[in-house]
């Protein structure tokens, strides 16, 4: 994933109040339940640990991290698509 | 995370001890069990703390340290000062143990200096302290470097009994532990012992005079879950509000995290000028009174940070007298991101602001960084340029590199200011077409300067412009413009600080110049003038680019150059510069003159530490150097085909300079040698042939065409041209050319049956050997028949012959063999344990784990085993043994 973009989601415990809001400029928040989902497109591997890093500068609690694609293309199939997706 | 600012400006260089003053922490509740816990996990060798950010380390730390009745050793580390060699300075300060003291033994020779040798310093600081000792490392998160880790690593696995480490971290630390952990000698103390008990926090709660029903202690607590820092800044508001119940029950009815919603409390809780001073200065990661005042535009500013300090956690002050500050590293990334949140317009004015009071305090670099991030890029490169020079001769060129890359894209092109720093960055890395180009732009652009800048600007530029003729080789420019660039300033009368370090900069390059150009006298004579002058005007990196030529410009004598190479050495450890490429002539010199003196091993060691020291930036004249080393390295172990490689790539780099380097006869003499022993004497004779006429004229190519001549069966020329070595008609680099002339000459007696002459150029040749201890020569001219001719007893250089036949692999002499004879009873048993790791790769510290000894007795050991063997170093002592069969002796123990 080295260097390409990728879709994900954080899942952090609590509702985040502007201030820790402004440490996210490129992820969209959504509070669900009593967590927040923080939602983007991180630009590579480097991005995506300066975001962990600033999660724990925080003192915020990371509940979930979950990237949702694109997956690695295989070289047989052309549109990289799972063998399961309908 | 980006980091604001670079690092801590002013604030004391070192990491201080815990602040004495109780006045700070009297709200802090003594955790008696838990101090308890780490005095019982103490008494194991290593201990590690390991919690999120605000768990309440440093606190336990900090108390635990105070109430300790043995010594303690506090070194915090700071993320802008993580590299390995600050670490290590901080900890051998932290010990008392400065890291200049020459008590320690010599090193054994280049090899892992780095390493091993920090190490051993490092325990022997804490044997000499003779008393027990913590060393406690808080904030080991921040050191990242695999290799510091490594050796920290080899430092806990050889502690010694008496003291015992203590390591916290934000994370688990990845150190390899596993042995230690095995025999039980690891602790830990982890979140949930840090964490606050319900009965703690009713008890800190009862401290501050806050008065809570049971049962929102209860929910205070379980919404905390314990967190130190919650708590306090908790009890911050709550200390404060009308209704603290209410304040709990609205906290842990709520779904906002925790730790945001409680800085941001804590914030609001203070009156609204606090905040105001909060927010404007995070800007920085430390602040005295003075900055703090003109960030926050008031006067009180050191009066509200003591008494923040005295009533929380959360501002921290970092030396004895109370006169620096910095915000715990929760509070302060809050307050940056609140402040660009609400305060956004006030962002840049308040970067200039401090822009100028680092500036107006000589703090440079954060100065230009300040300016930058205001987006005052024009200013920013102003200051650069004016303070270059400067920050040059202190060896800043890493920092300034990176500031550069800060500077939008193309700048440089309109700007001579900028383009005139890029020209001195390039220079450091080497890059020497890019900062020619770049200069000719500052130059360019001079016209457009206003004239009160542009003396100061020319004069900078005529400087780099004699760095860049140096480092081109160009030796005879360099010395004309030193010329009138000293002269043209004589009558300066501005600035007598920048004219010494002008003048300075000027002997240095001169120094250097002359030295590659073969000019040794003059060339010692004006690096030593400039030393001198770069010690007074407290320029240190300066001072380390005179002595590291100095050892090479006084190379007639391998004592002296050795000492004075080891000097220079030692002064760059001092400053953690002994990785810079300036300190590559002196581990050269130290390089070459163990191999000339037959220690082959000690000679690679040095001249690896050399290429570790290059890899950034090689200069062709350094290049020369340290390939026809590695080029005599190999011709001394017999492998001539890579000796021929080495030395044709020296042969390329002394063909980037435009003058003769020094070297230059020596390369193309053992570029004959190295053909001459791959059974080629014809191309050797054809390459002589050609070598430049001043050159040919020079005694080491008048040795090498001897040498080729007998190669070739010719034993008369041979002697003929030898002897016009040694009458005094040619000009030789050192006394090992005329070793090797006497040698030929000895060896072409002997062809032509002429024993007597022969021996007395056997005789000739150690006698002109003996000074420096000069073994090489007999290796490579194979004098092994020669020496034959010679016995101990008739000559003066007994000690010498011995020692020559025994490395030339000659059965020794009848006495000597009774001589050595006598040493097996001499080895007590554990110095035969030790002797039996010699010849191994195993370091000193590796040897003493094998033994289940401390390093200090595995070095007593060797001291002791070097002085009965006479050796004077590990590859000696090994062959020596070996003479003596003590190895094998040893290994039946």
């Amino acid at each position: 994933m080295e260097s390409a973009p990728s879709l994900y989601t954080i899942r952090l415990d609590g509702h985040l109040g502007p201030t820790a809001l402004s440490a996210f400029p490129k992820m969209v928040a959504q509070e669900t339940g009593p967590d927040t989902v923080l939602t983007g497109v991180v630009e590579d591997r480097s991005a995506l640990f300066g975001l962990i890093g600033q999660i724990e500068a925080l003192g915020l609690e990371l509940a979930e991290l979950r990237r949702l694609g694109p997956r690695k293309q295989s070289p047989v199939s052309g549109d990289g698509a799972s063998p399961d997706a309908s | 995370m980006t980091s604001e600012a670079i690092r801590t400006p002013g604030a004391p260089a070192e990491r201080p001890q815990p602040p004495n003053n109780s006045s700070a922490t009297h709200r802090m509740l003594e955790r008696t069990e838990l101090q308890a816990t780490l005095d019982r996990l103490v008494t194991k060798r290593v201990t590690i703390i390991s919690a999120c950010a605000g768990s309440g380390k440093t606190s336990l730390l900090r108390a635990w340290a105070r109430s300790q009745g043995y010594r303690v050793a506090f070194v915090s580390v700071d993320r802008d000062r993580a590299d390995g060699q600050l670490f290590w300075h901080s900890v051998l300060d932290a010990l008392g143990a400065p890291a200049s003291a020459g008590r320690l033994e010599k090193a054994e020779a280049g090899s892992q200096l780095d390493a091993d040798s920090v190490i051993d310093r490092v325990l022997s600081g804490i044997v000499d302290l003779a008393e027990p000792v913590a060393l406690i490392i808080d904030d080991l998160h921040e050191l990242v470097s695999d290799e510091t880790l490594g050796q920290l690593e080899r430092l806990l696995v050889n502690l010694p009994r008496s003291a015992h480490a203590i390591l916290s971290s934000r994370r688990d630390p990845r150190l390899r532990l596993h042995q230690l952990r095995l025999a039980g000698e690891v602790g830990e103390i982890r979140a949930r012992h840090l964490s606050f008990t319900e009965s703690e926090t009713r008890e800190l709660l009862s401290a501050s005079g806050v008065a809570l029903s049971d049962e929102r202690v209860a929910a205070l607590w379980s919404r905390t879950e314990g967190w130190a820092a919650g708590l306090r800044l908790a009890v911050i508001s709550l200390e404060a509000h009308p209704d603290p119940d209410r304040f709990v029950e609205e906290f842990s009815g709520g779904d906002r995290a925790v730790s945001e919603y409680l800085l941001a409390e804590m914030l609001d809780r203070q009156p609204s000028d606090v905040q105001r001073m909060l927010l404007r200065t995070s800007l920085v990661p430390s602040m005295n009174g003075e900055l703090a005042d003109l960030l926050a535009d008031r006067s009180d500013s050191e009066r509200i940070l003591l008494e923040l300090e005295d009533t929380n956690a959360f501002v921290v002050s970092l030396d004895r007298q109370r006169t620096w500050f910095r915000y715990h590293q929760l509070l302060a990334d809050f307050l940056r991101l609140e402040l660009r949140r609400t305060l956004a317009d006030e962002v840049p004015e308040l970067h200039r602001r401090a822009a100028q009071w680092f500036a107006d305090h000589g703090h440079v670099l954060d100065a230009v960084h300040h300016l930058l991030a205001a987006g005052d890029w024009q200013q920013a490169a102003k200051l650069l340029a004016e303070e270059l020079f400067s920050l040059t001769l202190d060896g800043q060129q890493a920092a300034i590199a990176s500031l550069l890359r800060s500077f939008p894209p193309g700048a440089s092109a309109q700007d001579s200011d900028l383009a005139l720093a890029h020209a001195a960055s390039e220079m450091a890395q080497g890059r020497l077409e890019e900062a020619a180009a770049h200069l000719a732009l500052a130059e360019a652009g001079l016209d457009s300067a206003p004239p009160e800048r542009r003396r100061r600007l020319e004069t900078t530029i005529a400087s780099s412009r004699l760095a860049l003729a140096r480092r081109r080789g160009q030796f005879a420019v360099v010395t004309e413009q030193v010329e009138r660039l000293c002269s043209s300033n004589m009558d300066e009368s501005g600035d007598a600080a920048h004219y010494s370090a002008l003048r300075g900069a000027a002997l240095t390059n001169l120094g250097i110049a002359q030295m590659w150009s073969g000019q040794l006298d003059q060339a010692e004579r004006h690096l030593s003038q400039g030393a001198d002058l770069a010690r007074r005007i407290d320029r240190p990196y300066l001072e380390l680019a005179c002595r590291a030529h100095l050892g090479f410009a006084s190379l007639q004598s391998f004592p002296t150059a050795r000492e004075r190479s080891r000097e220079a050495i030692a002064l760059a450890e001092r400053h953690g510069w002994d990785d810079r490429p300036l300190v590559a002539p002196a581990l050269g010199t130290l390089a070459a003159t163990s191999i000339w003196m037959g220690e082959l091993e000690e000679g690679e060691r040095w001249l690896q530490r050399a290429w570790k020291a290059v890899a950034q930036d090689l200069d062709p004249a350094n290049a020369v150097l340290l390939r026809l080393i590695a080029g005599i390295l190999h011709a001394a172990r017999s492998e001539h085909q890579r000796s021929l490689e080495e030395l044709l790539l020296a042969e390329e780099s002394q063909a980037l300079l435009e003058g003769e380097h020094v070297l230059a006869p020596q390369v193309s003499a053992w570029l004959a040698s190295a053909h001459t022993h791959l059974g080629r004497p014809d191309l050797a004779r054809t390459f002589l042939a050609g070598v430049p006429p001043a050159r040919a004229d020079t005694g080491e190519i008048r040795a090498a065409r001897s040498t080729v001549s007998l190669a070739e069966g010719n034993a008369a020329f041979a002697l003929e041209e030898a002897q016009t070595v040694l009458d005094g008609t040619s000009t030789v680099m050192h006394a090992f050319t005329l070793v090797e002339a006497h040698l030929i000459a000895g060896r072409a007696e002997l062809e032509l049956g002429h024993r007597s002459e022969a021996k007395a150029a056997a005789e000739a040749a150690l006698a002109a050997a003996e000074p420096d201890r000069l073994m090489l020569p007999f290796v490579v001219t194979d004098a092994l028949a020669l020496l034959e001719t010679v016995r101990p007893q008739d000559t003066a250089h007994r000690a010498l012959l011995i020692e020559v036949r025994e490395v030339l692999g000659g059965a020794p002499s009848a006495r000597a063999r009774n001589d050595w004879a006598a040493s097996p009873e001499q080895l007590s048993p554990s110095e035969l344990r030790v002797l039996r790791y010699l010849p191994t790769n195993l370091t000193r510290p590796e040897i003493a784990s094998e033994l289940y000894v401390s390093v200090n007795t595995v070095n007593t050991h060797i001291r002791n085993i070097y002085s009965k063997l006479g050796a004077r170093g590990r590859s000696s002592a090994v062959e020596h043994a070996r003479k003596v069969k003590l190895l094998a002796g040893a290994r039946a123990q």
